[in-house]
């Protein structure tokens, strides 16, 4: 190993963007001079350009295709329709209750996906000893596929036997439906959501916790500052910019759940959990209707675009 | 306003390994909760209780896939009164295709790890280091293409790969999986801060451009290519939508699709299910025991950012 | 695309999205002169590593899996089930005396969950994946399935090679098995939706007859009666019907209760659904004063109910007749008979399972003829299958007297003389969507929040819905 392989293979370090940042990255390095003008850099990018247009770019556009059409799963051929499967999933209840399913979702599971993060992330960052029993614990879950959470879920929440309908009834209160109960079971989905990804968010708070520089602690204690002073004062301050970001993250990831709700109710009880993506599921695949699920998917497509570019907005007006 | 950031720079650099030394934790420790051992003990306490609900659902799953069917079936109790057992796991592995299901995740994730650091890295090079025409526009669609949501195309991603014969066979599970514009976007950054006179310096020696990528910009990016080849491995192996869309015999099953649409022959089996899951979850519990330090780092690293 | 928890933006959605703040630094100058020759060791290493992989990816591509059988020149043969109650290890074993019995055949069976991800799998596998040879299927199913192209037909004289023929089968059942003139589905069995008892409780009860099987007088106030004095024996509820969570069940129990009782239906695409609502609101009536806490439980689901029913707590049990191992198992002189009399009209709701071909995208003689031969020795298994509970639609094995023999099989088989199917419809059939939106329009019913009438708005609304939509195939 030589000495500059060594530091060009330090681990970079994350201190967060404060003021003077510029979006497309720091004060670069200088770049090379000689870069190359010839036919190169065409090579480097063809496999890449390829495989996003043939799985990315091509299927966009087929969908869409698709989308006007009354294609179907099964072996008859399809016909353009114009804009009906558009017209039928505007007026489709289904659709609008889907997406209210996935939206209450994401308020229900982004909330405490946030606050529990920033809760452990603080109690981590105390340095207390146990650090790496803390991490294990709290991010080894983000690990699991969902068929395996949503196994362990189910099991917790089995009725009359599972653990949780166990504790309850030794604490003298009645099983409840977990599951199965209409107004506790998309509690139950963020629930089990929330043990499984907050060690993402976790981590991010934890790292940036660790980028606040000490002496402002340090500072603030001579001042006199009490701990939730210095809490409320100095840490929470220096966490807007990372809750900013995890919390878009959450968002977006939170409107395209499908996995967790699929596996865990399939929709029910009573279809009260069904998100949009499992909608376009069953419309697609178990109701044959391609098109029409495709038109749905862009329906979706065109809000999630909006919520992106809405978001991005203010931040482009900044730079 | 350059002394605080050079000061902070050195205090993060001290702090950017994720163990610290005991000495710096006890500094911390008071820095941030105070002296008072009784605000220490309560979050020591507050600590435990939290860790223990999160470890809960897998120490739960972990003793039941223990104890005997019948047992499983009584109301909970963490104690097997009937003794522990291996039987789940035994029935689990002889009966079922789970290691194949196993394999079947493995040979993918490390199909769609190879293929994708590779074209991510590839063209991350070129957007960085070459110039081309369309490259601009190249790098406005890649970046365009973060914004598309992956789960809107399965019904035309099915049709096509029905298309293309792909359905159930290795290459329509990997395929589609390699194309990660966040990785590309990721990697370029990484490669622009290269120093351009490393790079001049070669160019000078009579290094041609493919080789300026596999001899110095390649093994100078070690450290982020391990942490991208890492995540979407994981990503990968954990995958489940895709694979349940484009798999529907169960030989070619990935370890999460076969896991939740073959059923036990059998009728519900509590400890069976609980065994088949603790098999299933082990794999990437290994990674995170040896890779720890790199994934917690690369989470930090990458997802903070200018934005 | 990988749709990790955490998906980000594209086709790839592993967690990371920012790009590293700090750059590394370049500590010294010198070094990249030095660098060179090891890093070549290492470039080759790495382009060994990518050509291995392009190896694989080769291998892959040719998308072939070699299952083993053919390694071995064996055909093999492979079917598709949705048994994972207790019939399922049957099957198994049924599939294994074939298998025994035909050494050049490796035939495999796999199960699927039930419902409609199994039908969800069977269509898009038949529509462009790697079908199985053959596959079992709700003859309920068959109208929404063989239009669309998924089946292929089977070849009569080939099936009478092997000594199948329509005679073989009740005349109701093969014709169900028809479409468009030609036979798509190979019955299996008639599987009803009955009642079964628990001896000793009913006993205790007053409600067996002099063979001591249970006797029921017709009418709903006789079986509510029949349930309280059960109820009286247990000192806990009288009847187990666990309809939470089981929409099919729900539908199954409302759909024979209501052809009890004289109620008709029209579905035709292009008009309102059209229900005898009168019929319909007295089946939820009943059904409301069952599930009273005393005659049955008040909130209870499948798992449930058959506890209490295994463990003695209940004296009669709702369910298919395919959960007879399970509760053989745990009271084996079990008892069972076709659905208690209710209503007027003599009916039992009713499935069968039977044996399709989906379509296959190369056609391969030998398999066909290796598959017809595996489905003829299922079908000869019958017995095997018997026992399971279910009724052999195959009329050879039924008139073995050691089918005959068969307790309490031979009770309840009268059932399959007034089965009652799902509607005609493409939408209808054994898990398929439209039982599950059936279900759930009924729970508020079935608990007793809501009354009989809003079951049966909401279960005609359901219907209006599946009729306006474009029937796919």
């Amino acid at each position: 190993m030589t000495a500059s392989s060594t530091s060009l293979s330090a681990p970079v370090t994350r201190l967060p963007r404060r003021g003077a940042g510029t979006r497309s990255g720091a004060t670069p390095a200088v770049r090379s001079s000689l870069r190359a003008r010839d036919k190169s850099g065409y090579l480097f990018v063809a496999p890449f350009a390829v495989a996003t247009g043939l799985f990315l770019l091509w299927p966009t556009i087929y969908g869409l295709w698709m989308s006007f059409t009354d294609q179907s799963l099964t072996a008859t051929g399809s016909s353009f329709i114009g804009i009906d499967n558009y017209v039928e999933a505007f007026s489709d209840p289904q659709v609008w209750q889907t997406l209210l399913h996935t939206v209450w979702f994401t308020v229900l599971s982004t909330v405490p996906l946030i606050i529990v993060a920033l809760l452990m992330a603080l109690l981590v960052h105390t340095g207390l000893p146990g650090q790496w029993v803390w991490r294990m614990s709290f991010f080894a879950p983000f690990l699991l596929t969902s068929a395996v959470v949503s196994s362990l879920a189910s099991w917790l929440f089995q009725p009359e036997i599972g653990l949780l309908d166990v504790w309850i009834a030794k604490l003298g209160l009645g099983p409840v439906g977990w599951l199965t109960d209409e107004n506790v079971a998309m509690f139950s989905i963020a629930l089990v959501t929330v043990w499984w990804t907050v060690g993402f968010n976790f981590l991010l708070y934890l790292a940036a916790l660790q980028g606040i520089p000490q002496q402002l602690y340090e500072a603030a204690t001579i001042d006199g500052a009490g701990g939730w002073r210095r809490l409320f004062s100095i840490t929470l301050p220096q966490l807007k910019t990372i809750t900013g970001v995890i919390v878009v993250l959450q968002l977006l990831a939170s409107l395209k759940v499908f996995d967790q709700i699929y596996l865990l109710t399939a929709g029910g009880p009573n279809g009260s959990t069904r998100p949009i993506l499992e909608y376009v599921y069953d419309t697609g695949f178990t109701n044959y209707r391609l098109g029409y699920a495709s038109a749905i998917s862009y329906v979706f497509f065109a809000l999630i675009l909006v919520f992106t570019l809405v978001r991005l907005l203010p931040t482009k007006k900044e730079a | 306003m350059a002394v605080t950031e050079s000061v902070s720079t050195i205090v993060a650099t001290r702090r950017s390994t994720a163990q610290q030394t005991r000495a710096e934790n006890r500094t911390l420790t008071k820095l941030t909760i105070g002296p008072s051992p009784w605000v220490r003990a309560g979050a020591l306490a507050a600590l435990v209780v939290l860790a223990a609900l999160w470890l809960l659902p897998l120490l739960w799953g972990a003793v039941t896939s223990f104890k005997h069917e019948a047992e499983a079936a009584l109301p909970a109790s963490w104690w097997p009164t009937q003794g522990w057992t291996l039987d789940a796991y035994r029935q689990v592995l002889g009966n079922s295709e789970l290691l194949g299901w196993m394999w079947n995740s493995l040979v993918v994730a490390v199909l769609v790890t190879a293929l994708t650091v590779l074209i991510s890295a590839m063209a991350a090079f070129a957007f960085s280091q070459t110039l081309f025409k369309g490259r601009s526009l190249l790098q406005f669609l890649t970046v365009a293409s973060i914004m598309m949501p992956g789960q809107i195309l399965i019904v035309p991603l099915f049709k096509q790969m029905q298309a293309m014969g792909l359905v159930d066979t290795f290459a329509g599970i990997v395929l589609p999986q390699v194309v990660a514009p966040v990785m590309v976007f990721i990697l370029k950054r990484f490669f622009d801060a290269i120093p351009g006179e490393l790079l001049d310096a070669a160019r000078i020696d009579g290094a041609g451009t493919w080789r300026l990528f596999w001899t110095i910009v390649l093994p100078l990016s070690k450290s982020i290519l391990v942490a991208v080849a890492i995540f979407v491995f994981i990503g990968a192996w954990n995958n489940f939508l895709w694979p349940f869309i484009v798999t529907t015999d169960p030989q070619f099953m990935t370890l999460p699709v076969g896991l939740s649409t073959v059923k036990n022959a059998y009728g519900v089996q509590y400890a069976q299910n609980m065994a088949s899951a603790m098999i299933a979850a082990l794999p990437l519990l290994v990674v995170f025991m040896l890779f720890q330090r790199r994934i917690v780092q690369g989470v930090a690293t990458t997802g903070m950012g200018g934005q | 695309m990988q749709t990790s928890h955490r998906t980000s933006g594209g086709m790839s959605g592993s967690w990371p999205r920012r790009a590293p703040d700090r750059y590394p630094r370049r500590a010294g100058t010198g070094g990249a002169a030095d660098d060179v020759p090891r890093m070549s060791r290492r470039g080759l290493l790495q382009a060994a590593l990518v050509g291995a992989g392009g190896i694989a990816l080769g291998g892959a591509l040719s998308g072939c899996a070699t299952p083993a059988a053919s390694g071995s020149g064996r055909t093999s043969v492979m079917v598709w089930d949705l048994f994972s109650g207790g019939d399922g290890a049957l099957m198994q074993k049924m599939v294994g005396a074939v298998a025994a019995a035909n050494s050049d055949i490796a035939v495999d069976s796999t199960t699927l969950a039930w419902g409609a991800p199994y039908y969800t799998k069977l269509a898009m596998a038949s529509s462009g994946g790697r079908p199985p040879e053959a596959a079992v299927m709700h003859m309920s199913r068959l109208a929404g399935y063989a239009p669309g192209g998924l089946l292929e037909p089977f070849d009569l004289d080939a099936l009478a090679d092997l000594g199948v023929t329509q005679d073989d089968f009740a005349p109701a059942v093969w014709e169900k098995a028809q479409f468009d003139g030609q036979l798509y589905a190979l019955p299996l069995d008639t599987h009803p939706y009955i009642a079964f008892n628990n001896p000793e409780i009913a006993g205790q009860a007053g409600l067996l007859d002099a063979d001591g099987k249970l006797a029921l007088a017709p009418g709903a106030d006789a079986f509510l009666d029949a349930g309280r004095a059960m109820a009286e024996v247990t000192g806990e509820t009288g009847v187990s019907w666990g309809y939470l969570r089981d929409t099919a069940g729900c539908w199954r129990m409302f759909w024979g209760l209501y052809n009890q009782n004289g109620g008709g239906y029209d579905l035709t695409p292009g008009k309102p659904a059209e229900l005898d609502e009168q019929a319909a609101a007295e089946v939820f009536e009943f059904l409301q004063a069952m599930v009273d806490g005393k005659v049955a439980a008040k909130n209870q689901d499948g798992g449930a109910a058959s506890g209490r029913f295994m463990s003695q707590r209940t004296g009669l049990m709702f369910s298919g007749e395919w959960d007879l191992p399970m509760f053989q198992g745990a009271l084996p002189d079990v008892g069972a008979t076709p659905f208690p009399a209710i209503f007027d009209t003599p009916a039992n709701y009713a499935d069968s399972h039977s044996f399709v071909l989906p379509r296959q995208a190369h056609a391969d003689p030998a398999k066909r003829e290796a598959t017809y031969r595996v489905l003829a020795g299922l079908l000869k298994e019958g017995l095997t299958w018997a026992s399971a509970g279910h009724i052999p639609a195959y009329q050879p094995v039924v008139q073995t007297p050691e089918y005959q023999e068969l307790t309490p099989q031979r009770d309840y088989a009268p059932a399959a003389e007034i089965a009652v199917f799902d509607p005609d419809a493409w939408f209808t059939g054994g898990g398929s969507d439209f039982q599950t939106r059936m279900g759930d329009a009924m729970t508020d019913t079935l608990s007793g929040e809501a009354s009989p009438q809003t079951a049966v708005d909401r279960m005609l609304s359901e219907m209006n819905r599946f009729l306006s939509q474009p029937s796919p195939a």
